[in-house]
This record gives C-alpha cells, sequence and structure tokens, in this order.
C-alpha cells in the first residue's frame, strides 16, 4: 500500500543505477525523481509528503553519509536507504545508527529494496502523521487563555481543585470554573484525556507558560 | 708495512737476503780455493806438456780455469779470483825454478788474457752466462778463445824474449802461446762454465737411464781416443781421425752444451797425453809442428761442435716452449669451454681439440670440412653461417658468427665460432684456425633473467589489482545493479501486464550495455595480470593516459582525490608495450593517492601531463600534492625494497624503472614547488615508418 503523495528519490552519480532503479520503482508503482548528487538534490525543494531516498555511499562532491548529516543538521524529516558499491561495517554502522532504514551493498536484490522503500516511505508517511497530530493538538491548546492554561497544567499533576485553588491563589469556585472551560475547548471529558492530550502535544506539566515546547 | 700480507712480504725478502748473504760468506771462499786448486793443478798439468826448449806447453789450463772463473763471478768480486790465482801462480813456478821476473809478468800475461777474455763476454751477455745459443757461443769464441790469447801473446811473447827465458824467436813463441791458450780456452773453459752454471741441481735430475747412457758414451769415447792416439800410427790413413766424431755428436744431441764440452775435454787430454807419448797421428814430425797440427785439428773439431751443441740447446728450449704452450692452451681451452679447430687446406688436414669432438659430435676419423660442419648446424642459421664463412673467405679473412647447433640427440646449443684464414707466403689461403665457444649456459640463464624479470612484473600489476581490488569491485557492481535493477522491472512490467515495447526495447539495450561494463572492467583485469609476451606497439601516450584515467578513477574517488589532465596535441607516437605502460602510470598515480592522505580533500589532486621532449622523445609527469619525499632519499627512490610506506615492499618503482629501461626510457623525480612530488618518465619516439 504505498502512501499517497509519496515521492523516492535518486541520489547517485551512476547513470546506469538512476535509470535501472528508476524503472524498478516505476514498475513497483511509485513515483521518483533521480539527482545527480547530493547537492543537486538540496536544491530542490523540500516535497510536502511522505519521502524516501535512495542515496549511493561514494559519489564525488558531498557524499551519502555527508547528505545524511546534512538533512539530520536541517531537521528534515526523509527516510534514507543506503546503496554502496562496496560496503564496510563502520560505514553501514554509522549509517544506521543516525537512523537510516538500511544499508545494501550493490548488487541488491530487488525484491529487497523495494521493500526498504515500502517501510521508508510507511515511516515517513507516519512520522509525517504524527508531526501532523501534533502540531494540531498544540494548536489546540492555543485556544486556552493564559490563566485556563495554568489551571490545566496543575490539574494534569493530579491535585485537586481546591489544592490547585491554593496554587493559585483563587477560589475553588473559579478553578472548577475555568477547569469546564479548558475540558470544553480542548474537548475531552476526563483527565486522564486531558493527561493523554498534553502528552500528545508535549506539553510538560507545570511548566511556565513562556517554556512551552 | 702494517697489513699482514705486506709484513709476510717484507720478511720473506728479508730472509732470501740473508741467505744470499750467507751464501755470499761462503762462496768467496769456495770461489778462491777452487780457483786456486785448479790454478794449481792445471799449471802443474801445462808444466808437464811442456816441450822443451821453449817454455810453452801444448795446453795451458790455468788462463782458462781463471776465465771460467771471472765468466762465473759478478764483476765486483773478480779480484776473488785473481787474487787466489796468485799464491796458486807462484807456488806453481817457483817449484819449476822460475825467475821471480818471469813469475810476475807471466802472472800479468795470464791475468790479462783471461780479464780481456771475460771482459768483452761480459759486456754482451750478462750473467748468468750460457753457451746454449748460438749467438753466445760466438761471442765466446771470438773473445775468449781467440781475442784474448791473441792479444795476450803479444804480451806473453814480449815478457819472454824481454827475461832472455828460453830460446826462439818472438814470433815462434807468439804462435804457440796464441795456438795453445786458444785451444785450452776452448776446451776446458766450456766445461767449467758449462757445468758449474745450474749447479747441483741438474746432478739431482739425472734419470737412470741417463747415467747408463752417459757410461756408454764415456766408455766409447775414451776408448775409442785411446786407440786413435796411442795405437794408430802416423801411417794410417787419415780417415781414421774422424773416429771420436760420432761419440761427440753423440754427446751435442743428446747431452747438450754439457755432454758436448766434457767429450771434447776428454779427446783433447787423450790427445794430448798420446802426443806427449809420442804416439797418435801427429808424431812425425817435429814436436812443434806435431804440437801445432795437434792443436789445430782439436780445436777444428771443438768450435763447430760448441755451435752444433748450442743448437741442440736452443731445439730442446723451443720444444719445451711449444709443448708447455700446448698444455696451456689445451687446460684454457678445457676450462673456458673452448673447442678448438684447424684446417690444413695445403696438406688437407684438420684437427679439432677433443672438447670440440664432443660438441660438434664428429666421429674420431671423420674428416673436417665445412660441409660436415654445416651438417651440424641449426637448418635455420646455416645459411648465415655460411654466409660469414664465405664472405672471410673472400675478404675479411676473420668471422665471428653465433649460431645454434643442433646435435643428434635433439638437444640445441647456442655456440660463438670465430675463425680466421692464414695467407702462406705466396699470399694464397693456407689455413683456416678458429675456437668455438659454448655459450649455452649464459644464453639460457639470460632467458631465465628475463622470464624472472617479467613475472616479476606480472606479480606487481597483481599487486597493483590488489591495492584498486575496492575500487575495482565497485566498478563491476555498478552495471551489474543496474543490470539486477533493469531484469527486474521488466518482469514486473510484464507481469503487470502494461508492457511498453519501446520501453522494453530500451531497457533490455541498458541490460546489454551495463554487461559490456561489466565484462570490459574483468578483461581490463584480465589483461594486466595474465601471463603472456611482451608486445611493443605503436601507442598514443594521450589515449593511454586517458584509459589509465577511467579505470583509476574508482580509486581516486575511494581516495577523494582528483585527477587532471594536461596532455600536448600532436603528441608522437612511441612504440612500448601496453600493458607495461598502464603499469608504470598506474603505480605512480596510485603512489600519488597514498601520498596525499594528510593532504586536506579539496587539495588532493593529481596532474599527469604529456608533452614532447626535444627531439627525440616524450615525456611524461604525475605530479601530486602530497607530503614529497625527502631529498636525500632521492637517488634510492627506484632502489628494490627502498620504501617509505609502513607496510610497503618497494618494488613498486624498481620495476618501472627497470620497465622503462628495457624500452630505452628513462625516469626521475623530484619534490614540486608548493609541496606534493614529481614523477616524470620519457619514452623515446617511434620514428614514422
Amino acid at each position: 500500500m504505498i502512501p499517497s503523495n509519496s515521492l523516492v528519490f535518486i541520489v547517485d552519480d551512476d547513470p546506469s543505477i538512476r535509470k535501472g532503479l528508476g524503472r524498478l520503482l516505476r514498475a513497483a508503482g511509485y513515483v521518483h525523481e533521480a539527482f545527480n548528487s547530493a547537492i543537486e538534490f538540496l536544491g530542490r525543494a523540500v516535497h510536502p509528503g511522505p519521502s524516501c531516498l535512495i542515496v549511493d555511499v561514494r559519489m564525488p562532491g558531498l557524499d551519502g553519509m555527508g547528505l545524511q548529516e546534512t538533512l539530520i543538521r536541517r531537521r528534515r524529516d526523509e527516510e534514507l536507504v543506503f546503496i554502496t558499491g562496496h560496503g564496510d561495517i563502520p560505514t553501514c554502522a554509522q549509517a544506521m545508527k543516525a537512523g537510516a532504514v538500511d544499508f545494501l551493498p550493490k548488487p541488491f536484490p530487488p525484491d529487497e529494496l523495494l521493500d526498504c522503500v515500502e517501510r521508508a516511505l510507511s515511516r515517513s508517511a507516519n512520522k509525517r502523521k504524527h508531526a501532523a497530530e501534533k502540531q494540531k493538538t498544540r494548536d489546540l491548546f492555543d485556544l486556552l487563555t493564559p490563566r485556563e492554561f495554568e489551571v490545566m497544567q496543575l490539574v494534569v499533576t493530579g491535585l485537586l481543585n481546591k489544592q490547585v485553588a491554593g496554587e493559585l491563589g483563587t477560589a475553588e469556585k473559579t478553578v472548577k470554573v475555568h477547569r469546564g472551560r479548558v475540558m470544553q475547548k480542548l474537548g475531552v471529558r476526563s483527565v486522564p484525556d486531558l493527561v493523554r492530550l498534553v502528552e500528545k502535544a508535549a506539553i510538560t506539566p507545570a511548566a511556565r507558560y513562556e517554556t512551552k515546547v | 708495512m702494517n697489513s699482514p700480507a705486506a709484513s709476510f712480504e717484507a720478511s720473506d725478502v728479508q730472509s732470501q737476503e740473508d741467505a744470499s748473504n750467507a751464501a755470499l760468506d761462503w762462496r768467496p771462499l769456495f770461489l778462491a780455493c777452487s780457483v786456486f786448486a785448479g790454478y794449481y793443478l792445471g799449471a802443474k798439468l801445462g808444466f808437464a806438456l811442456t816441450f822443451h826448449p821453449h817454455p810453452v806447453s801444448v795446453l795451458w789450463p790455468p788462463n782458462s780455469i781463471l776465465l771460467a772463473a771471472l765468466l762465473l763471478t759478478p764483476r765486483r768480486a773478480w779480484w776473488i779470483p785473481l787474487l787466489a790465482a796468485l799464491p796458486a801462480h807462484l807456488l806453481v813456478q817457483l817449484q819449476s825454478n822460475v825467475p821471480p821476473e818471469m813469475i810476475f809478468c807471466w802472472f800479468v800475461s795470464n791475468c790479462c788474457e783471461a780479464l780481456i777474455g771475460a771482459g768483452c763476454i761480459r759486456y754482451f751477455i750478462p750473467r748468468p752466462v750460457r753457451l746454449d745459443r748460438l749467438g753466445n757461443v760466438a761471442i765466446f769464441c771470438l773473445f775468449g778463445a781467440t781475442l784474448g790469447p791473441f792479444l795476450s801473446s803479444f804480451l806473453d811473447a814480449g815478457f819472454v824474449v824481454l827475461n832472455h827465458w828460453g830460446t826462439g824467436s818472438y814470433w815462434e813463441i807468439w804462435r804457440i802461446r796464441f795456438s795453445s791458450n786458444t785451444l785450452a780456452a776452448l776446451t776446458i773453459t766450456p766445461c767449467i762454465v758449462t757445468a758449474a752454471t745450474d749447479g747441483i741441481a741438474f746432478w739431482k735430475n739425472i734419470s737412470r737411464r741417463q747415467w747408463l747412457e752417459g757410461g756408454c758414451l764415456l766408455l766409447g769415447l775414451v776408448v775409442i781416443s785411446f786407440v786413435l792416439f796411442n795405437e794408430i800410427t802416423s801411417e794410417a790413413d787419415s780417415a781414421l781421425l774422424y773416429m771420436p766424431l760420432p761419440f761427440l755428436l753423440w754427446a751435442a744431441v743428446r747431452f747438450g752444451s754439457r755432454g758436448a764440452t766434457a767429450a771434447i775435454l776428454i779427446v783433447t787430454l787423450m790427445a794430448i797425453w798420446g802426443l806427449a807419448h809420442g804416439n797418435g797421428p801427429f808424431s812425425e814430425n817435429s814436436a812443434e809442428t806435431n804440437a801445432l797440427y795437434a792443436q789445430l785439428f782439436l780445436i777444428f773439431m771443438a768450435v763447430p761442435l760448441l755451435f752444433l751443441a748450442a743448437l741442440i740447446e736452443e731445439r730442446n728450449k723451443v720444444e719445451g716452449t711449444l709443448r708447455e704452450r700446448d698444455e696451456r692452451i689445451g687446460l684454457a681451452a678445457e676450462t673456458a669451454n673452448f673447442a678448438l679447430w684447424t684446417i690444413d687446406f695445403e696438406r688437407g688436414e684438420g684437427w679439432v681439440s677433443d672438447k670440440g669432438r664432443d660438441l660438434f659430435g664428429f666421429g674420431p676419423n671423420e674428416p673436417l670440412s665445412r660441409a660436415a660442419f654445416l651438417g651440424r648446424v641449426h637448418p635455420d642459421d646455416r645459411d648465415a653461417v655460411n654466409d660469414a664463412i664465405e664472405q672471410a673467405r673472400t675478404g675479411s679473412l676473420a668471422f665471428e658468427i653465433g649460431y645454434r647447433l643442433l646435435r643428434q640427440d635433439g638437444d640445441v646449443c647456442w655456440l660463438i665460432s670465430r675463425g680466421r684464414y692464414l695467407r702462406n707466403d705466396h699470399g694464397e689461403i693456407s689455413e683456416l684456425i678458429g675456437v668455438a665457444i659454448d655459450i649455452t649456459g649464459q644464453v639460457k640463464a639470460n632467458l631465465e633473467l628475463r622470464l624472472q624479470r617479467e613475472e616479476m612484473a606480472r606479480l606487481s600489476r597483481v599487486a597493483v589489482m590488489g591495492e584498486m581490488s575496492a575500487a575495482l569491485a565497485h566498478e563491476i557492481n555498478q552495471p551489474l545493479a543496474g543490470i539486477v535493477s533493469n531484469a527486474s522491472a521488466g518482469q514486473r512490467f510484464i507481469d503487470r501486464g502494461n508492457v511498453d515495447l519501446q520501453e522494453l526495447r530500451e531497457l533490455l539495450a541498458d541490460i546489454s550495455a551495463d554487461g559490456r561494463r561489466a565484462g570490459n572492467v574483468v578483461s581490463g583485469i584480465r589483461n594486466m595480470v595474465k601471463k603472456g609476451e611482451a608486445a611493443r606497439q605503436r601507442l598514443d601516450l594521450n589515449q593511454v593516459v586517458k584509459n589509465v584515467v577511467q579505470m583509476v578513477n574508482p580509486d581516486a574517488l575511494l581516495h577523494s582525490c582528483e585527477l587532471q589532465t594536461s596532455l600536448a596535441a600532436d603528441l608522437p607516437a612511441v612504440e612500448a608495450d601496453l600493458i607495461q605502460v598502464q603499469q608504470v602510470l598506474l603505480n605512480l598515480i596510485l603512489n600519488a593517492f597514498d601520498a596525499m592522505r594528510e593532504t586536506p580533500i579539496a587539495q588532493r589532486k593529481v596532474e599527469i601531463t604529456t608533452s614532447r621532449n626535444g627531439e627525440d622523445t616524450v615525456i611524461t609527469s604525475v605530479r601530486d600534492h602530497g607530503i614529497g619525499f625527502p631529498e636525500e632519499a632521492n637517488d634510492r627512490l627506484f632502489e628494490q625494497f627502498f620504501t617509505t610506506k609502513p607496510e610497503g615492499l618497494g618494488m613498486g618503482l624498481a620495476i618501472v624503472r627497470s620497465i622503462l629501461e628495457s624500452h630505452a626510457g628513462t625516469i626521475a623525480a623530484e619534490n614540486a614547488e608548493g609541496g606534493g612530488a614529481r614523477f616524470h618518465f620519457t619514452l623515446p619516439i617511434q620514428p614514422t615508418v
């Protein structure tokens, strides 16, 4: 199942590889783009969809490992599959530790490559989904007023209304009102749900408003 | 005088000097005593043979003995015999009641005779004086036996007349004195001189057979002489005077100078003894006449015999020298693997040394001829050999040719023959002499060496391929990955039922191209490492450089180095072996990569340039930006086993140099300005055909 709007990039200086891989991907139903060098690829705009990079380790100019490093630095989302004409274990280990999907020696069994591409794209799609959801949830929290935010932060730590009131120096009733509004705005019915939402948005409990992460 | 060898020699000389010093110590004494004794005894004998009233004897030995002594001693020691003779002379003269003035006068004239003779002879003949050459004998007879007595006789006769000793005219005395001294000089002096030279060593070397023969000779001689000079009366045929001649000849031929001079002395003594007793063929006239005839007879026998003896000695020496030379040549030829041969055209004879017989496979009685020789030469070389010999025969007289011999057992030998035609006195070809040298061993060794060198070069190429193996594997894996991907894609297209034929065509074409690409890499490797003869061909160096750059590109990538070329247009072609030139370039380029391991990536560049170098050569240079090499290593860079790499073997550059040298090229290296090293090599331009 190919996620929609996915794109596979081929970055290799060898024309045989580009052509062969391209045909293979096409035959398997993927859309692809091929680039002669890492610099050329970096010049392309970021693709707004699940994407996978098939990269040759050894290339003139910026090589595969350098590209991986650059992408990490720029916080890009592409998933990487490395192919190489001569694999050595240190390079492989380094690539995998830095988050590559796989490291295949040439000539690679085509099925294995397609398998990697599938995994990479689904990983990419999942990542994008999670990122999108996280952002959505965060946007929800933007609807809260600062006071409501404070109340919410204390509520998720497990404090009773009374205690929250004591912390904030307001009346319990006021806390109850704020709490009700928080639940309503965020669309949750119970504290556990609220806690899950907070976790999803990756907001630290009892953190200051300014340091919302 | 510090080294042991030198001190050995010094002490050796020292001991020899000591020995000769010691010798000199007893020799003068011995000399003096023998001269004294000889003079005394000889004088006694001389007196016994004196004809009264003339105070001259038939034979006066003392002067001859003195002459012999002077001939045998060095000039600085001549005072010894002269001084030793004085007391003997005095003794003998006093015993015979000769007045003192006469004694003195006679001593003077005797010494003069000896001195004149010895002085002149020694002027011409240095010590040791041997009568074994015609020239020496002639000088001896002229000065010792003629001039000396001749001149001193004047003195002697003058003294006698002056002192009124005895009767007789001046000229009578002169004549008698001259003839008897000459006889003594001819018979006594040669015997002493010949016997004393070589001394004791000679007597030790005589074989038993020689003793026997000598004994028979002596016996015969004595008997014949006795018979001739005692029993034959003067009325007998004068032909019988020749009786001693065969024995004298026997002595000369078989015993050389020694035998001849001794034999003459014996005959002389026997003759005079007979004469003294009034017997023999010289006894019918007056005493003086008899004496004169006898003396003349003996003198005329002695002189030719001395010459004959000298001739015999010369001949023996020549024979000895020849034999020694033959043996030496034979030994040298055997040791050096030579075969010697001669062909004498005038006599139609040929000779070949034993080694030659073995080598050429000639039977013991097979006649030698050019045809027989050519028959054994390898068929491919026959014409060349025949031409060389013909050219020599009709022109240059000498030939030298290398060829192969095909022996009956199928073996092939490599030989070099050198021959020379000799002309006789009329200018015609008379003889052909020659030498054949077996160089099979050397040829085989050279072949072996060449094979080993080629194998070394090949192994070096194998090693280079090994160094490049990562890059080469990459080069093969690329097209393989392409092939696999394309094939799989093709299968999927077909499975989907969505077959675009044009696309499939392109796909299959790409597979073919990739297959060829991989195949090229494999055959490139095979060409580098396979065994085979070096094959020279016309090469465009620019093209070779481009090929090598392509071959080494993956490796360049691996090392993150950049390759730049700057190739001259219109570069003349060179004649070289393609694989070996590739090997040279690969070696230099890979070394350049190694040298730049520590260089920052941006500066890792290898620059290859080609250009024409003057009239005859093309120069190619490989320059890197690495660490260079230390100046003092410049001479040693191309030595075997010299390396600056920790795991290097050090053979790469040595093999590169030997490849270039076998192409008549050169290689050199220097540190380049701005860092790094530059290696440049030249190859000779192939002249256009």
